[in-house]
């Protein structure tokens, strides 16, 4: 008998697999590289809308092998056709490998903390362009982490496409599998209109909370696009944040020599009569009683629009 | 083996159909301190009497009763493998990667587990441990490592489950944690043929230790600290 056919066999031997190079990752044919690194190409960044949840063009790819029904929760995407001719026909273990999956979508989001500070590339790849360097601390001193997009599966190699707290704003970025800790979920997300100065939270795409804000100036505007939420302060002695503050990953692109970096905070006021309207360095304002209703009702890692 | 294993082929028998002679039955019922009549309407009670998590439940309040604080210690440790287990089949299943029969595994193991976790946290009540923070390392998104891990929890879940058996005071937790050995050895034979390994390679199948197993465990770092550094009390640099 094997030792490998033992019931003896030890945790420790799964352990062993994991996050080792996979011989036939280097046999990945180029051509299907092509279409994992297409699928990341076209993804628009900005199409996780309010109402409606991503979805990708049909595949003209070979078909993937037969799956299960996923459960609600498990939104699998089908690849993308590339811009090139499909490729030949390939054994459908490697299609299946680098089928890509969403992670977060309009209704449910995931997070995750970073293991380690780690450097965020522009294709799944360790070769590959280098696009930010991430540490495993905010400015604030909490754990730093990150929205998770999507994940694709490069010859037994996991990588995730990340939301990057970095500029310009909207930003995204390959992470291996390894850097982050496991997986947490949210099923809020929080949609701020610039325009006419409200704010929405909405849990499982039902809203639960509405304010009235106050947003930047037109010479520091506050950034649109697709963010989410990194921290929560409270408890610190500045009455202009009021009493809680959210951090989120939008930095201004004017006020890049703020201290911290120019990130875009979520908060109260000690200027209430000044709301709604434009009236910020770019940070969103909130009356008081509504940032403590809103901290009561907004975990971190809440993915937030801005428009 | 394939062939036969459908959907149909694993639902749960009743307790009355497999307990011909009702010897099960009295036995749970006189670790009880029940009449038969009087355990019967418990079993129907949690979920019609199903063996397995439902036959846990059942006796949740024998083996709350019985137990002994070597026991509860005993049910902690099973609850945490088993917490580890029902975590890692429920975010296999959430993810999306799994297809075929490794999908179906998922979801009926997944379902069993998820069943022990009830069972167990039933008997222990307030004495029962948290569910620990994980991290499976990507081993629930891609399906070899899938099935390599499962194969791998599944019969340690059983050699933890026979390491512990000796050890156990009372009758009434034994017969509990009997109930789910020999489920998870279905498990291990199951994933064991999946993956073309002989499901029932020997005549006598080896014991892990208390520690053994939790150094296996810690090996596969799948259980982590409980991280709450989201927040503090830092004054806020953002532009305001």
């Amino acid at each position: 008998m094997a030792l490998t056919d033992s019931p003896g066999a030890t945790l420790s031997g799964a352990a062993l697999h994991l996050g080792a190079p996979s011989t036939r990752g280097r046999q990945l044919p180029a051509a299907l590289i092509l279409v994992v690194l297409a699928f990341a190409a076209v993804w628009p960044a900005a199409a996780f809308s309010q109402d409606v949840a991503p979805q990708p063009a049909p595949s003209s790819s070979p078909a993937p092998t037969a799956t299960a029904a996923p459960p609600p929760e498990a939104i699998t995407a089908q690849p993308t056709p590339a811009p090139t001719p499909a490729p030949a026909p390939a054994p459908a273990e490697q299609v299946e490998l680098v089928k890509p999956a969403i992670l977060t979508n309009a209704r449910i989001a995931r997070w995750a903390f970073l293991e380690r500070s780690t450097v965020a590339r522009a294709e799944p790849s360790r070769t590959a362009r280098k696009v930010a360097f991430l540490s495993r601390l905010t400015p604030e001193r909490t754990q730093n982490l990150v929205l998770i997009l999507e994940r694709v599966n490069v010859g037994g190699q996991l990588w995730l496409r990340v939301r990057l707290p970095v500029l310009p704003n909207n930003s995204t970025g390959w992470l291996p599998r390894t850097a982050i800790s496991g997986y947490e979920t949210v099923q809020t997300h929080l949609y701020v209109d610039t325009k006419r100065f409200k704010l929405q939270l909405k849990r499982l795409n039902r809203t639960i909370f509405t304010a009235r804000i106050g947003v930047g100036r037109k010479k520091w505007p506050t950034p649109t696009g697709e963010f989410y939420v990194r921290n929560v302060l409270r408890g610190f002695k500045d009455p202009v944040y009021g009493p809680v503050a959210f951090g989120t990953s939008a930095r201004s692109a004017v006020l890049t020599d703020w201290p911290g970096g120019g990130f875009i905070g979520i908060h109260g006021t000690n200027k209430p009569g000044l709301l709604p309207g434009r009236v910020s360095h770019g940070c969103i304002r909130l009356r008081n009683r509504d940032i403590l209703r809103l901290a009561k009702l907004m975990p971190v890692g809440t993915p937030v629009t801005v428009r | 083996m394939t062939s036969i294993r459908t959907e149909n082929s694993l639902q749960a028998f009743t307790l009355a159909e497999v307990d011909v002679d009702g010897a099960i039955q009295e036995t749970m019922a006189a670790a009880a301190g029940d009449t038969r009549a009087g355990f019967l309407a418990k079993a129907g009670l949690f979920g019609g009497g199903l063996i397995g998590g439902g036959a846990l439940l059942a006796m949740a309040p024998a083996v709350a009763s019985a137990a002994t604080k070597n026991d509860v210690a005993i049910l902690n440790f099973a609850l945490t493998l088993e917490h580890l287990e029902a975590e890692f089949y429920t975010e296999a299943e959430k993810m999306g990667a799994l297809s075929g029969e490794a999908a179906l595994f998922a979801r009926v193991v997944g379902d069993h587990e998820r069943a022990h976790v009830k069972g167990l946290k039933a008997a222990l009540g307030r004495a029962a441990v948290k569910k620990p923070k994980f991290n499976f390392r990507g081993t629930t998104e891609d399906m070899k490592m899938f099935m390599a891990t499962a194969q791998v929890l599944e019969d340690t879940g059983v050699a933890a489950y026979k390491g512990q058996a000796p050890m156990i005071d009372s009758d009434a937790v034994l017969n509990a944690a009997l109930a789910i050995h020999s489920v998870e050895a279905r498990h291990a034979a199951w994933i064991r043929d999946m993956m073309g390994m002989s499901p029932a390679p020997n005549a006598f199948d080896p014991a892990m230790t208390k520690g053994q197993v939790l150094r296996a465990v810690a090996s596969t770092r799948f259980i982590v600290a409980a991280r709450n550094n989201t927040g503090g009390s830092t004054r806020p640099s953002f532009t305001g």
